[in-house]
């Protein structure tokens, strides 16, 4: 997993994590696990995942995959990237 | 050691800190710290010296963070989190109120949605204070303006279990039981009309810090004051240029002794009048113009938490306005000089008053 902008500072400055996980669900966890301080950064109370976090694997945008339960290949890179909205 | 203020400046894009001399003369400007995040409020608790901030952030969601070196470094603090099984989930945090000396562990958070949170760890956790939170009349509150948020935290300055909350807009709560039970508690004197139940949309609500009972409220489109003993709001705004406006401060010392920053109430800027602190020095029976040293009718704006006193003597009085501008009074407002300018729209000021 790759973290960008915010999310690096999120993480105390770390920039990927190197995980076994079939799913984004399952890669999410991983993460978390290895940081912990991502955990409400990533989620609210209520364990759903927040606005403004935008999650890819490789090039594709994991929402058209199935978000959370979008599958996982070897070798893939998931991207934790904070969203631009607004004009 | 001679005391000394430290300004924690909080903006549309981050915090900023101005450590001052001890003759208040100049100020060493440091930040951005957490841009681009709004920092919507930020307050020192002068128990322990630890500084918290109320860091309002799409990018993974709002969060408080607490400084126990004087800024130099921060650490996020476990979020404020409503009940499971609702609807609600934690937005922003709007005001931040260290609590009372006698009960040194715990500190307040006002939020939106509003509701009230205290910390029982120095702002480590936070738990919702549900007996506010099931009070029925809360289905009735709404969203003004900014936001459907719990701003103003009123502790008593002699007994901790008595404390007031201002909600924007749900009016004001009260307990004597330090959070046990809740009443309204928005009976007014002298207004020309009434808005008893939750309609009141508080703007801000302080307590003196050495008078048991002793209560300023910036309303709306009112000043009230409270006496020790009183149970009703004593409507105080005539002789103000405008009925309408935000920051708010009280006197630390002096009992009959508060400020305001009047605006338009169409335009939000103090326009066309200036931009002014007007004083009382009777208990809002009357108001004097204190504007020595600002622009002259410059419509400037300041917001709910963009004026806070230090608790020097003389007295001073900062504000913070829209346009980025902080100024700085010495003499308890008697004249004005600006100690910072160009920073984002400032959204809070507090003055940290060191020993």
């Amino acid at each position: 997993m790759l973290l960008h902008g915010a999310y690096r500072g999120f993480a105390g400055g770390a920039r990927d994590v190197t995980l076994d996980a079939a799913t984004i669900g399952e890669a999410l966890e991983g993460l978390v696990r290895a940081h912990p301080s991502l955990a409400e950064r990533l989620r609210d109370e209520h364990g759903k995942l927040r606005p403004h976090l935008a999650l890819f694997i490789n090039q594709d945008d994991a929402r058209l995959l199935g978000w959370e339960d979008a599958p996982l290949h070897d070798g893939d890179i998931v991207h934790v990237i904070p969203a631009v909205s607004g004009g | 050691m001679a005391k000394k203020v430290t300004l924690l400046v909080g903006t549309k894009k981050g915090l900023y800190i101005l450590r001052g001399d001890a003759g208040r003369g100049s100020w060493a400007c440091e930040g951005p710290e957490f841009a681009p995040a709004e920092i919507h409020h930020a307050a020192y608790d002068p128990r322990d010296g630890s500084m918290f901030a109320a860091v309002n952030q799409t990018w993974g969601g709002s969060r408080i963070e607490v400084s126990r070196d004087m800024g130099k470094t921060w650490k996020t603090t476990k979020n404020p989190a409503f009940p499971e099984g609702g609807d609600r989930t934690f937005s922003k945090t709007w005001h931040i109120e260290p609590g009372h000396s006698k009960t040194p562990n715990v500190v307040w958070a006002g939020t939106e949605p509003a509701a009230l949170f205290k910390s029982e760890d120095r702002g480590e956790t936070w738990s919702i204070v549900k007996s506010l939170d099931d009070q029925p009349s809360r289905a009735k509150w709404v969203p003004g303006f900014g936001g459907m948020g719990l701003h103003s935290i009123a502790i008593d300055a002699t007994d901790p279990k008595k404390m007031q909350v201002g909600i924007s807009v749900g009016g004001v709560y009260r307990t004597e039981d330090g959070g046990v039970t809740w009443v309204q508690d928005n009976k007014v004197n002298g207004a020309p009309s009434e808005r008893p139940d939750v309609f009141y949309c508080i703007h801000k609500l302080l307590a003196h810090p050495e008078e048991s009972g002793l209560r300023f409220m910036r309303v709306h489109e009112e000043v009230y004051w409270r006496d020790p003993g009183e149970t009703t709001w004593q409507f105080s705004t005539k002789g103000l240029p405008t009925n309408f406006g935000f920051a708010a401060a009280m006197h630390p010392r002096d009992r009959s002794t508060a400020y305001v920053i009047p605006l338009d109430g169409m335009k939000r800027t103090a326009s066309p009048f200036g931009i002014g602190v007007y004083r009382t020095t009777d208990k809002g029976k009357t108001w004097d113009r204190l504007d020595k040293g600002l622009p002259e009718g410059a419509p400037m704006e300041s917001v709910r938490e963009g004026m806070h006193n230090d608790r020097l003597d003389p007295m001073g009085l900062y504000f913070g306005t829209a346009n980025g501008d902080v100024w700085a009074s010495k003499n308890e407002g008697e004249s004005w000089s600006r100690v910072a300018q160009y920073l984002p729209y400032v959204t809070s000021v507090h003055a940290a008053t060191i020993e």
